[in-house]
């Protein structure tokens, strides 16, 4: 489980209905959901102002497909770990933006409550202690920087 | 250089042009297409979550048991369907699926989210390539055959262990979900393992879809059912 002071999560994602679960599954896992951004615009600001310790960002945003930008810019400038959560697996980067990894939509809540609680786990630790939970793929640089172990 | 040959030279040159720019035109419109068709898939995934969320709060805002059972298992069902959809368009291959890796992914889900660590599951999946228009009837059906072995098999936090079995058999394809669980007990499997009424009913359906034979047989210990469908009727 985390450690004392819960991971604090960004939400951005253009759908309402989606941010508002994904806020309850946050909590669930023991995070903390710190706010809730549309747009990119509005995702790198509160980035800015709340310092979060982790992002999930969905590519397609409010204002077009800007989730890629945003997470770069989140992750340059902002210090937080950006985890993609879309539909569009295929427009992503190779170098993932910065980004930690991805989960495909459509998730369930069972991966999206696992994927927290590993992310959880390696920000705190800096390491990751086992491989990463089913659904959630990893960026080359991240699986690096954690010491991940391939999964089984 | 004759005349003739300059005229000749000429109009292979314009050949030439006016083939590239039909070529041009009709790589600008499959480009457009296959936009389309991204955007659509998108779309589709998309609108599946957007339905699995909102089950998802209408199961916790209900305070009635059967109601949360009920939807409990309509979010699981959908699970199903979107597991295959999650791997549409992730390979080349928009057309086939590989059954095992499918199956793979639900059972993954299947197992995490039932947090039953007693409970174990063993696979043997060999690759199978279905057509993708029947995967998801078939993702529904291993979900209703594992998920009412999770269910029933194991009361009262008893140990065990499920195994899924699919094999391509000649030309026929074969699931087989088993458990070591409680069984049979000598009565009726229906009554007593609870394949209930509304479960049945869609691996009958299903089954009858594929044109498959469906058989349930005391394991001893526990129950084992299989899936016999000839391999033309999930790979058309």
């Amino acid at each position: 489980m985390m450690g004392d002071k819960p991971l604090r999560v960004l939400i951005v994602e253009d759908e309402v209905l989606l941010a508002a679960e994904l806020e309850y599954l946050v909590a669930a896992s023991g995070a903390a959901p710190v706010g809730h951004a549309m747009t990119s615009v509005e995702a790198v600001s509160l980035a800015d102002q709340l310092r979060p310790d982790l992002a999930l960002v969905d590519v397609h945003l409010s204002d077009g497909p800007t989730g890629i930008d945003a997470a770069r810019q989140m992750t340059e400038h902002c210090g937080a770990i950006v985890l993609f959560i879309t539909a569009n697996m295929k427009r992503l980067p190779e170098d993932f933006a910065g980004a930690c990894g991805v989960m495909s939509k459509p998730y369930s809540e069972h991966q999206v409550r696992q994927a927290i609680a590993f992310l959880g786990e390696c920000a705190t630790t800096g390491r990751s202690q086992r491989p990463p939970p089913h659904g959630l793929v990893l960026s080359p640089q991240f699986a690096e920087r954690w010491g991940v172990v391939a999964a089984a | 250089m004759s005349e003739g040959e300059a005229q000749y030279g000429e109009r292979l040159a314009a050949l030439e042009a006016a083939v590239e720019a039909r070529t041009r035109d009709l790589k600008a419109a499959l480009d457009q297409r296959t936009a389309l068709l991204h955007e659509l898939d998108h779309r589709v995934k998309n609108n599946l979550q957007l339905i699995s969320s909102l089950m998802l709060m209408q199961a916790r805002h209900s305070a009635d048991p059967a109601v949360k059972l009920a939807l409990d298992g309509m979010i699981q069902r959908l699970n199903a369907v979107a597991t295959v959809h999650r791997r549409l368009f992730q390979t080349e291959d928009i057309d086939r699926f590989d059954l095992s890796e499918f199956v793979r992914d639900l059972v993954a889900d299947l197992g995490g989210a039932a947090a039953r660590p007693q409970v174990r599951f063993a696979c043997r999946l060999d690759p199978v390539q279905v057509s993708a228009a029947k995967a998801a009837s078939l993702a529904l059906l291993v979900n209703e055959l594992v998920t009412n072995a999770l269910r029933h098999a194991f009361p009262e936090g008893r140990a065990g262990q499920v195994s899924i079995t699919i094999v391509q058999n000649n030309a026929e394809l074969w699931i087989e979900i088993a458990d070591n669980g409680v069984g049979m007990g000598g009565q009726d499997c229906v009554a007593a393992h609870g394949v209930q009424g509304f479960g049945l009913t869609i691996v009958e359906l299903l089954g009858r879809q594929l044109q498959a034979r469906i058989t349930r047989e005391d394991a001893r210990p526990g129950l084992r059912m299989r899936i016999e469908a000839p391999l033309e009727s999930v790979t058309g």
